[in-house]
């Protein structure tokens, strides 16, 4: 990391230059063979993982960044300050990698601008379209203080920091409103396929449940990457910050629960729950990690206060959204469509390629700008570095 | 809503000759090959159940979900009636195909720039006053064509006259109501015709938009007003810091 070495070859290295060496050959084959050689996709199942991970996850994992900027910036629970910026960098990166999914996952990605001038607002798409729009530009502002802070001219660097501190309330809160608006929009998308979508996911209610969903594993999300952060990059906030955080997850996961076990049983999912067929056990599996476990587990002092176990429980919250954005998007439609789509290796590939660069771009935010409070001066902390690795 | 355009395909009256097939291939300047599922070079088929033949077609619905899906307004229900599509502003997102209610759009998923493929009732025809092409290459009149509400009183006419027919004419309520209609001998379950809600799809997604300025002026208020609160704290708890302060250095001054 000294700078004029030639980079150490390690095992994570390794594995990040594979991915992005697939990533490559996938890029490759849908842009110069096609949707046909590049997916599995096909008109029964014309919306596949790029959309039911990349988007749908993308999306949904980024919601930390507008619900810890609320909750520092406009409710004033300034003990979060210290994680603000990681969480609105993870939600910046997140819609980035939403953004150049859709560059892949549209048929005709030259014309992504065509939203911006042709309009239809009876379309949810369209809303979810200009949300997106609009607040990864919200996000790129939020964020960029912990750039411009690096500027070299004094001058520049403090008119823009002084203007963006006038605006900076007013963008947290647009920020809000625009995201929280178009998590639910997404759900809002699969109204419109009643009658395709299986009745254990189908709900009028798709637009609430994608949002109460979406904030407990925002929050999830946030923990994990500052747990790594601290673990690896040595970044260090107080002990009790990410335990509180965890706190307020279990109370979403309760709402989350309740709601959708009202949904339904008023809407006739529930005798679906007992059936015996892969939705089913897809259905449990979901609820299983999204709700149960992660709602006993956080129900542990001693898993609550170990950043470590806290770590495993967010990623079992994290899984079980994941496995609730997938099962919308594709199980939900299996019987319907007759169809049972498993995803080419090549769509794999272009998705974790996409969130491996997000991740390598956190990595190296972290280590070069000031996003979380550090462990100890620069100095030995390059020394432990050198002599760790 | 002004007169539009409709069809009428009599399952009874089929003799399965895939003359409509032929002609709308042929209009298209497609390959003449006769496919057995709706394709990018297929805007209509003929199934085979049993001894009877089912015409697919896309419906043109009245309210289509496809239109209210496409986000860029590349699919429009004319005044005409049929349902196009202009490709020079679809961006291929394909969210049409997960919104239709009949399954009919198809994607080109082989070609490197491809587009969203459907019948359009043949709209260019049509608004010179000519009949669809398949319409009008069928020998035994098992599909006609006209506006729509004569059209459907003809169904209804020869659903209640005659007793051979299942009393339901498929496409009247299914998503709203359509501008091609069945009618059959035979239940339509048994023809592989989908159940549809009988509602007009766009329906399902307006409610959900119809909340977005409640949400955007609700949720914007409180957030702001909380913001006001939060922020008066925080001013006023400064203010008394600064009054300790000043009042404690007074009393030092007093004292020294």
């Amino acid at each position: 990391m000294s700078g004029n070495h030639f980079p150490k070859i390690t095992l994570w290295r390794t594995i990040v230059a594979l991915i992005f060496a697939a990533g490559a050959y996938a890029a490759y084959a849908r842009f110069a063979l096609g949707f046909q050689q590049s997916t599995n996709l096909v008109d029964a199942q014309p919306w596949g993982l790029w959309v039911g991970l990349g988007t749908l996850c993308g999306v949904g994992i980024s919601a930390g960044g507008f619900a810890i900027a609320a909750a520092v910036y406009l409710l004033g629970f300034e003990r979060y300050r210290q994680v603000v910026r990681a969480a609105v960098l993870l939600s910046f990166l997140g819609y980035l990698t939403v953004v150049v999914g859709m560059m892949y996952e549209l048929g005709l990605p030259w014309r992504i601008w065509h939203p911006i001038v042709m309009w239809n607002r009876k379309s949810v798409l369209f809303e979810v379209a200009w949300c997106v729009m609009l607040y990864t530009t919200v996000l790129a502002f939020e964020f960029s203080p912990a750039l411009v802070e690096k500027i070299p001219w004094a001058r520049i660097r403090q008119t823009y920091l002084s203007w963006h501190h006038e605006i900076l309330i007013g963008l947290v809160l647009v920020g809000a409103v625009l995201s929280s608006l178009h998590q639910s929009f997404l759900g809002g998308l699969y109204l419109l396929a009643k009658g395709k979508v299986d009745p254990l996911w189908y709900s009028q209610y798709l637009p609430s449940l994608f949002y109460l969903s979406a904030v407990p594993a925002g929050l999830a999300a946030t923990i994990m990457v500052v747990f790594l952060s601290m673990r690896s990059l040595n970044a260090r906030v107080s002990p009790g910050v990410l335990t509180e955080m965890s706190q307020v997850i279990a109370p979403l996961l309760y709402v989350y629960a309740l709601f959708r076990g009202i949904d339904l049983f008023t809407h006739g999912g529930w005798s679906y729950m007992w059936m015996w067929r892969e939705e089913t056990l897809l259905f449990w599996l979901e609820i299983g990690l999204f709700v149960l476990a992660p709602i006993i587990l956080l129900s542990q002092e001693k898993i609550r206060t170990n950043p470590q176990y806290l770590y495993w429980t967010c990623s079992l919250v994290v899984m079980g959204f994941i496995s609730n954005r997938l099962n919308v998007a594709v199980t939900a439609f299996q019987r319907s469509s007759g169809f049972y789509y498993v995803p080419k290796w090549t769509e794999f590939a272009l998705t974790f390629a996409t969130v491996t660069a997000a991740a390598v771009a956190f990595h190296y935010a972290v280590l070069h700008l000031d996003i979380l409070p550090k462990a100890a001066p620069r100095k030995p902390q390059l020394m432990q570095r050198v002599a760790t690795a | 809503m002004p007169k539009t355009k409709a069809i009428l395909i009599d399952i009874t009256k089929c003799i399965g000759c895939r003359s409509c097939e032929q002609a709308c291939k042929q209009i298209h300047g497609f390959p003449l090959d006769s496919e057995q599922k709706l394709s990018p070079t297929a805007f209509t088929i003929v199934e085979e159940h049993g001894d009877r033949f089912v015409r697919r077609m896309c419906m043109n619905c009245q309210d289509p979900a496809c239109a209210s899906a496409c986000l860029v307004g590349a699919l429009k229900k004319t005044d005409l009636g049929p349902v196009t599509y202009d490709s020079s502003k679809c961006i291929g997102c394909r969210y049409c195909i997960v919104a239709c209610p009949f399954n009919v759009p198809r994607y080109q998923w082989s070609k490197l720039v491809p587009f969203v493929t459907k019948c359009d009732m043949c709209y260019t025809r049509q608004a010179k006053g000519q009949l669809p092409a398949c319409v009008e290459a069928c020998p035994v009149q098992a599909s006609i064509a006209g506006w729509r509400d004569e059209i459907l009183e003809e169904a209804q006419r020869r659903v209640l006259l005659d007793p051979k027919y299942v009393k339901r004419i498929y496409g009247a309520e299914e998503a709203g109501g359509t501008s091609v209609f069945f009618i059959s001998d035979v239940p339509f379950e048994d023809l592989g015709f989908k159940t549809v809600p009988n509602q007009p799809m766009p329906v399902l997604t307006a409610n959900a938009l119809g909340d977005v300025p409640t949400v955007v002026l609700v949720g914007g208020s409180l957030l702001a007003g909380v913001y006001w609160i939060t922020n008066r704290r925080k001013q006023v708890a400064m203010a008394e810091a600064r009054e300790k302060a000043a009042q404690s250095a007074s009393g030092e001054s007093e004292r020294s």
